[in-house]
């Protein structure tokens, strides 16, 4: 079986998660939205999910809209305070994730007018930029906390800061972040934020909405009143109550978990430093304990994903949902980089699944492809 | 869970078919096939092989092609991704869109909300056996119609929508037909390639599926384009953004071939169980009113008013059943129903209905148990009831 | 729906599954006044009789009563709470208070105030030309 090396991608199910889903997949199958008694569990389950998702963000449990997923999360906080009129103006980091570019440019065919705000060598946000960018056009500006591909990890806090006396409301999308860092709505002052639960060891297809209640947010799917008529539809109970556990279980065992990650990252790291051609991208910046993501100098990123999955690794050149596109990644452009290094890219992310063992044969694996890649090289 | 609870309400949600959960399982610890289908690497080219089989599955239930299907997180969201899609493409040719005032909540308030968007549309009133008539259709449609939707079965009274000779006038009038078919597939043949439906919306949880997964029929021949409603990584043909839940795809497609293999013998089993529920009642309570037409109906639905007593104390007098009332309890005072009142119920008769639905695990005793707790509790409360 | 509204004590469920002193008094019974509120049109209709004695106490209560759970319960503790009590006090007592010691939501108010306004409906029938209390009336079968 393949040595599974991007968890940034998605990650396996904890099994405590899978015990805590099983009865609902199975046995228990009320509709929360019904009166008689299956429902009614049905809803009190609902509701202690709610509140592990909130504890794990430091949230109300009030302030959680349960969605399909993190790019609905996304979508809604877009598209739901962005709807109507006046319009005005969006600022998105340049390094975010397709799920907030993807609604930012729909809403510009809706005469909504969105500007990216540029990020440094290190692919942190530019501050100046942003300041230059604020006026009180501006409805809202979404900010990642922590990147997929690179893992650096924003100041989201300070963005806050900066743009509170404009009255912008602030979307951060933490779906890398939460269960690899404390997060903590309240502190880092943002209006809405995004979640996903197959990011954390819980399943994929639920995800969730933290928000403010102050902001005036417009449901997008409509009928039947769920979520406190934010997002209709009958509830995908088994996911909930995974993300729930999965929340409960990272919220518990975040230390070890980062201790562990880190501990990973490290090792690869200080082994990669001694490798020749091999670039470690935003070295300098804070980055997620899990994600390594390097450069192979000469070598396009998606043959080195190639070969790595031959010799039964399985790593990404970034993106899932780029891969196979061709096009380097928007984050690496957005640094700096031109096309031909940033298509040198490789990602490595960690799991709590992963051992000391599963680097050694990533760094052997490395080792031949590059070698493999050298001799054809010295051939030609 | 209290197993002396019967369960009378497949038509709101269904249990997950343990056969079906044993193959959702294997998609999600690091033994199975947890990994993103997006991903180039041999765990996700696994999972991409076992989304698309379910892909095949589903499209093999209601005759369509495998393409035609895109996954969407439950029939709601494949309701207004057909609706709010369709009018926001097609806007150059027009604004205006029919539907039934007996449509589920999901195609009822995403017309509401175009209609607050400046759409204009046409509410079609069934007639008094809960039917949305062809002739209905062809009076409502207008030089600017964009797109008529009319469910398949009303989820609430069981009645059965001629979408064949619905969609023969959409077709020949160039409208798009949409249908959101939650409540037939699996217990009525579908054929896509004879029907003249344009979209069709599935969901996962009505046919032993898990909840949370749904699908949208998008035709090709003649190609119907949508507005995605999500946007992101590009997922189902640009339709859908969003990770692939590869579990929830893998479980909608096994229940959709389990219905498709078992759809013959169990739609008859199924419409006998409802006959003889109906009988029961009917023999105890004569008073009872069938609501909804008698004979063009789904077989697991049976939707039943009872004079002279109060709803809310009729639903609670039968605990031990799990089953739904006419009214939709949306808050503690509590809306009769807007299909029944539809129907030209009052609010009395609305809100002492009850819907029955059976489905694949119940059994003849059950019904009869079913039906001798109405009647006693129906007796009891009448008798407390004060009179005229 | 909000789980508020299902989630009956125990003593309303019991109340509601086997309601106490439930009916009428047969007709001609000595010393009953009737009173009624409410509509069916409107969800709850109540019928309320109390048997009043010569001291000008409840001796007894009977009632019919269409609506919910919570309507019926609140008959059948009511028509508990009042035995014994002088007429004056029967028709003062808070069904409303009652409703919000049994932790009824504030939406089943209504429901409370129909059940009181039955009872007061009947208690307005004492002085009511004809009527005579329990033992009295028995004295005049006597006679």
């Amino acid at each position: 079986m393949a040595i599974y090396l991007d968890h940034n991608a998605t990650t396996p199910l904890d099994p405590r998660v899978l015990d805590a889903m099983l009865p609902w997949m199975q046995g228990a199958h009320g509709n929360p939205s019904s009166v008689h008694r299956p429902g009614r569990e049905a809803r009190a389950a609902l509701d202690r999910a709610r509140m592990q998702v909130a504890a794990l963000v430091n949230a109300q449990p009030t302030q959680v809209i349960f969605t399909g997923g993190g790019t609905e999360a996304d979508n809604l906080a877009l598209k739901g305070v962005c709807g109507g009129t006046p319009r005005g103006r969006i600022l998105v980091s340049a390094i975010e994730h397709a799920a907030v570019l993807g609604p930012a440019e729909d809403l510009t065919r809706q005469g909504w007018q969105v500007q990216r705000l540029p990020v440094d060598a290190d692919g942190l946000l530019d501050f100046s930029g942003l300041q230059k960018m604020l006026a009180d056009d501006v409805r809202l500006v979404s900010v990642m906390l922590a990147n997929n591909e690179t893992g650096v990890i924003q100041d989201v806090k300070a963005v806050c800061e900066c743009i509170r006396r404009y009255g912008v409301l602030l979307h951060t999308d933490a779906i890398q972040a939460a269960g690899k860092l404390p997060v903590d709505f309240v502190a880092l002052g943002a209006d809405l934020m995004s979640l996903s639960a197959h990011k954390l060891s819980g399943p994929r297809g639920v995800g969730a909405l933290i928000v403010d209640r102050r902001v005036d947010l417009a449901p997008q799917i409509t009928g039947g009143g769920q979520e406190h008529g934010l997002r209709g539809g009958t509830e995908n109970l088994a996911g909930i109550i995974g993300f729930g556990k999965a929340a409960e279980l990272a919220h518990l065992e975040l230390d070890r978990r980062s201790r562990h990650l880190r501990g990973l990252r490290d090792q690869l790291e200080a082994r990669l430093k001694s490798m020749p051609g091999i670039r470690i991208f935003a070295a300098r910046a804070e980055r997620l304990p899990n994600t390594v993501q390097i450069g192979v100098a000469g070598f396009d990123g998606e043959m080195a994903v190639m070969e790595l999955d031959k010799r039964g690794i399985a790593v990404s050149s970034g993106s899932a949902c780029h891969s196979g596109s061709g096009q380097p990644s928007h984050v690496l452009l957005a640094m700096g980089m031109d096309a031909v290094q940033a298509r040198t890219a490789v990602r490595i992310s960690f799991g709590m699944d992963n051992s000391a063992h599963d680097v050694e044969a990533l760094l052997a694996a490395l080792a031949a492809v590059t070698a493999k890649r050298a001799g054809a090289l010295a051939l030609a | 869970m209290n197993h002396k609870v019967i369960y009378l309400d497949y038509a709101a949600t269904t249990p997950v078919d343990p056969r079906v959960a044993e193959k959702m399982a294997g998609c999600l610890t690091c033994e199975g096939m947890f990994a993103n289908p997006a991903s180039a690497h041999a765990p996700g080219r696994a999972a991409r092989g076992a989304v698309e089989q379910a892909r095949n599955q589903v499209a093999a239930l209601v005759g369509a092609e495998p393409g035609e299907i895109i996954f969407t997180s439950g029939a709601t969201e494949s309701d207004n991704l057909a609706i709010k899609g369709a009018m926001h493409f097609y806007q150059g040719k027009g604004r205006h869109l029919v539907t039934s005032r007996i449509e589920h909540k999901a195609v009822l308030d995403t017309c509401k909300q175009l209609e607050r968007d400046g759409f204009e549309v046409t509410w079609l009133k069934p007639d008094p056996d809960g039917l949305i008539q062809p002739s209905m259709i062809e009076q409502a449609l207008r030089p600017d119609t964009v797109l008529v939707s009319i469910m398949h079965v009303n989820n609430e009274i069981g009645t059965l929508n001629d979408i064949a000779a619905i969609g023969r006038i959409t077709r020949e009038r160039g409208v798009l037909f949409h249908v959101d078919a939650a409540q037939s597939a699996g217990k009525l043949p579908i054929d896509l390639k004879t029907l003249r439906v344009d979209l069709m919306s599935f969901s996962g949880h009505k046919v032993y599926g898990p909840k949370g997964i749904g699908a949208l029929y998008v035709r090709r021949e003649p190609r119907v384009q949508l507005d995605p409603l999500i946007h992101g990584g590009g997922h189902e043909h640009g339709l859908r953004s969003g990770t692939l839940a590869t579990h929830q795809i893998v479980g909608m497609g096994a229940a959709f071939d389990l219905a498709r293999q078992e759809l013959a013998q169990e739609a008859p089993r199924l419409r006998a169980l409802r006959e003889r529920l109906w009988q029961a009642l009917h023999a105890a309570i004569p008073q009872a009113l069938l609501n909804g037409h008698p004979s063009q109906r789904v077989c697991g639905i049976l939707n039943v008013a009872f004079p002279g007593i109060e709803g809310e104390s009729l639903l609670f007098a039968c605990e031990a059943l799990a089953v739904s009332s006419g009214s939709a309890c949306t808050s503690a005072d509590r809306q009769p129903s807007f299909v029944l009142r539809a129907l030209g119920r009052d609010d009395q008769l609305a809100g002492s209905s009850i819907r029955f639905s059976v489905g694949r695990f119940s059994i003849a005793a059950e019904v009869d148990t079913a039906a001798s707790i109405v009647s006693e509790e129906y007796r009891r409360l009448l008798d407390l009831a004060p009179t005229g | 729906m909000p789980a508020s509204a299902t989630e009956y004590s125990a003593t309303v469920w019991t109340h509601f599954r086997s309601p106490c002193n439930a009916g009428e008094f047969p007709a001609g019974t000595a010393g009953v006044l009737g009173g009624e509120a409410g509509a069916r049109q409107r969800g709850r209709a109540v019928a309320f009789q109390l048997q009043v004695n010569a001291d000008g106490r409840v001796a007894d209560c009977r009632y019919r009563v269409y609506g919910c759970p919570a309507t019926i319960a609140l008959c059948s503790l009511t028509s508990e709470a009042l035995k014994g009590r002088p007429l004056a006090a029967a028709s003062a007592f808070s069904v409303v208070a009652l409703a919000e010691q049994l932790g009824l939501p504030a939406a089943k108010r209504s429901a409370a105030l129909t059940v009181e306004d039955a009872i007061r409906s009947a208690a307005g029938r004492y002085n009511s030309p004809g009527w005579l209390p329990l033992a009295a009336a028995e004295l005049t079968h006597r006679a």
